[in-house]
């Protein structure tokens, strides 16, 4: 068994299959595996994946030609999963998908093809809760700023959907496990920027007043609901603990800062 | 009555949002709508659920009325005249800067105003307009609004609302007119369905008029809906939804809602409801309205006049299926869309799923949990390649026990009958009772 070791991006993971895939290996015998995670195995030989833009886009390439765009953008979320075993999923996957076409989408009953599907909703879903979940509160400058903790880097797929809606606004979204922020100019565009330490939150943190329409929005939170159905569980279910540290109407009243 | 004005922006959302809060017909669902420049705001057509309150519904948009004076003297609503409540008012610049300030820090997807009746139908339904108009002229709201069409308020202003509103709504408050006419004196029904039929007429004429509106000019691009309460008149559950399903093939209606009453005004003509609101008896009709409105099932297929009321213990699908086990088991490699959508435990999502996966292959049940199936309830109805999956009884009152039991997670009420059952160290079930004191006796006395 030859293993073969990415980075945790979806360039570095592509590369990864194209690396695996042109070692003429034969599939069975070579794996993906995502740097510094799991445990080395005995009797395997371990590579590491050299980067290069021009690999990713060989794949990417060849995925949108045989298989089509759906199932581009399935292996684009399923890289987004904070699941270590991704990078070899994905590399399974894209051997049923470019020898079965785009059709491949549909055959759950393939462990392989399952297991991206199930990666790819999972994903899905917390990028749409968090679209719905997420809260803004405004610094002295006017920008808009939204604290996040999810557990995929989901930061992503949320930018589009508040770069239409918010398209007049300076708005950051920083996603504090990962230190990384998707910072929008108003009447341009959205970028990511990846940082390293602790200097972006402390920033955030300063000066957002938010008081006056954080205390209407609990006002309004506490008066809508009706007492004689009280249901906490319903409330739960749809509304997970771990998003409410964030939210203005649950936690300290300032995105969780 | 008395009408506050010197109240705080903080005091008069909390009154006004307290007394909107039974209005359930509050989604943000059915207009997909980009952002444009200049303008603040867009609308995703699945609807978002930006928060959840503490009774469980979700929070989409700022709801709230405009006014909580009224002329009438409904006897369910809080807001009737005879009532002595704290009456207050929103300018529509207030109601505008909420709007917007709650929008941009996304705690909302938009405005749900609804009011109680200032003077005259006419003149609140101008005065929501004046409010409308101002958002997103004068403020560029691009997002989405929900309004309430008043009944009884001149057709042309209802249009001109309509053409600034995304989804507009009449409550239909109770399904016949003998409970509006008990309930709510002032209220009836024609001058409820009159402004229905003018927004159906309105957004069905711009469907096939040659010449659309001028641009960004829709009228009510997300539809219409109402609601209806339950359990507030002695209606029954065939009743209703036999007039959910009337509104939505005669009217066109998106959503019928179902809220279940909350006794707020101490009336002699109001039930008391000792248990609490009919919650259940609520969440019974929602899933009739989705049989409806996606799985292609009738009215008159999940009640009769016969049995008009729901069954407490199963859930409408499930029951309908007891009914008819001569349908049952459905072939899951062959069987249409339509018959697998009326299996038990399967929806349309993992229907469509089913249709897609058996192109390429065929299906087993280890398949059809990973399509999304909920087999503890399909088991009972379909078959993979012939076979279904324990060999099960056809009989319904012994599916119906499992059934019930599952919905009760009872486990024990698997004992009764004479299929598989799975050994445990601790079923007393299977054991002989331990002797008693007498046995014992007669053992030693040897009176066998």
């Amino acid at each position: 068994m030859t293993i073969f070791q990415c980075r945790d991006s979806l360039e570095g993971i592509l590369c990864g299959v194209y690396d695996a895939w042109t070692s003429r290996l034969g599939h069975e015998n070579a794996a993906l595996e995502l740097e510094n995670t799991g445990n080395l195995k005995m009797f395997a030989q371990y590579r590491n994946v050299e980067e290069s833009q021009e690999k990713a886009d060989k794949v990417i390439a060849a995925i949108l030609r045989k298989a089509g765009r759906q199932v581009y953008e399935m292996v684009f979320r399923a890289a987004l999963s904070r699941e270590e075993e991704k990078a070899d999923r994905i590399y399974r996957f894209l051997i049923y998908a470019l020898n079965c076409g785009s059709k491949v989408a549909d055959m759950l009953q393939i462990p392989a093809v399952y297991e991206i599907f199930r990666m790819d909703r999972n994903v899905g879903n917390e990028a749409h809760l968090l679209i719905e979940f997420a809260r803004f509160s405004e610094t002295k400058g006017k920008v808009l700023v939204c604290m996040v903790g999810p557990k995929n880097d989901v930061t992503i797929l949320m930018a589009p959907h508040f770069a239409d809606r918010l398209s007049g606004e300076n708005w950051i979204i920083y996603d504090e496990g990962r230190r990384k922020g998707i910072v929008h100019k108003a009447e341009e565009g959205w970028m990511v920027v990846q940082t390293w330490d602790d200097t972006w939150r402390q920033k955030l943190q300063q000066g957002t007043d938010q008081e006056k329409f954080a205390n209407l929005w609990k006002t309004f939170h506490n008066s809508i609901a009706i007492e004689e159905r009280r249901n906490y569980v319903c409330q739960r279910g749809h509304l997970p603990l771990r998003f409410r540290p964030y939210m203005t109407e649950f936690g300290s009243g300032s995105a969780g800062l | 009555m008395l009408i506050q004005e010197q109240m705080s922006l903080e005091e008069k959302l909390a009154v006004l949002s307290d007394a909107a809060k039974y209005d359930v017909s509050c989604t943000s669902s059915g207009v997909d709508r980009k952002g444009k420049k200049g303008m603040i705001g867009n609308a995703v057509s699945a609807g978002l659920c930006h928060s959840f309150a503490a009774d469980g519904r979700c929070i989409s948009l700022l709801k709230i009325l405009f006014t909580n004076q009224c002329i009438y003297d409904c006897r369910y609503c809080i807001n009737r005249r005879s009532n002595d409540v704290m009456r207050t008012a929103f300018t529509p610049d207030e109601v505008c800067t909420l709007t917007m300030e709650f929008y941009r820090r996304n705690y909302i997807e938009g405005l749900f105003l609804s009011s109680g009746i200032l003077h005259s139908p006419d003149y609140t339904m101008d005065l929501i307009y004046q409010a409308l108009r101002k958002l997103r002229v004068q403020y560029r709201f691009n997002g989405y609004i929900h309004v309430k069409a008043i009944p009884g308020a001149d057709p042309v202003i209802i249009e001109h609302v309509g053409l600034l509103a995304d989804r507009m709504s009449v409550n239909l408050e109770l399904p016949t007119a003998q409970g509006l006419k008990s309930l709510a004196p002032s209220k009836s029904r024609s001058r409820i369905l009159a402004p229905m039929r003018q927004i159906q007429r309105g957004i069905s004429t711009q469907r096939t008029e040659i010449i659309p509106y001028k641009r960004g000019q829709r009228f009510v691009p997300a539809g219409q809906s109402t609601q209806m309460i339950v359990g507030a008149t002695p209606e029954n559950d065939y009743q209703m939804i036999k007039v959910a399903e009337a509104l939505y093939r005669n009217y066109d209606l998106k959503r019928v809602f179902y809220s279940a009453f909350v006794r707020v005004n101490d009336d002699s003509s109001l039930p008391a409801l000792p248990g609490g609101p009919p919650l259940l008896r609520e969440h019974r009709l929602y899933q009739a309205d989705w049989l409806m409105r996606f799985y292609g099932f009738g009215a008159d297929e999940l009640l009769t006049e016969k049995q008009p009321h729901f069954n407490v213990l199963l859930d409408p699908k499930c029951d309908w299926a007891l009914r008819h086990m001569e349908l049952f088991p459905v072939e899951i490699n062959k069987a249409d869309y339509s018959t697998i959508l009326r299996v038990p435990g399967i929806g349309v999502k993992s229907a469509k799923r089913i249709i897609a996966a058996r192109k390429s292959a065929v299906l087993d049940f280890a398949d059809l949990k990973k399509l999304g199936v909920v087999l503890k309830r399909a088991v009972y109805f379909i078959t993979c390649r012939g076979r279904m999956m324990y060999s099960i009884k056809m009989d319904q009152s012994f599916i119906t026990s499992q059934l019930v039991g599952e919905e009760h997670k009872k486990v024990w009420d698997m004992g009764s009958s004479d299929c598989y059952r799975q050994i445990s160290m601790f079923d007393d079930g299977w054991l002989a009772p331990p002797p008693t004191a007498e046995d014992v006796q007669t053992a030693v006395f040897g009176q066998m």
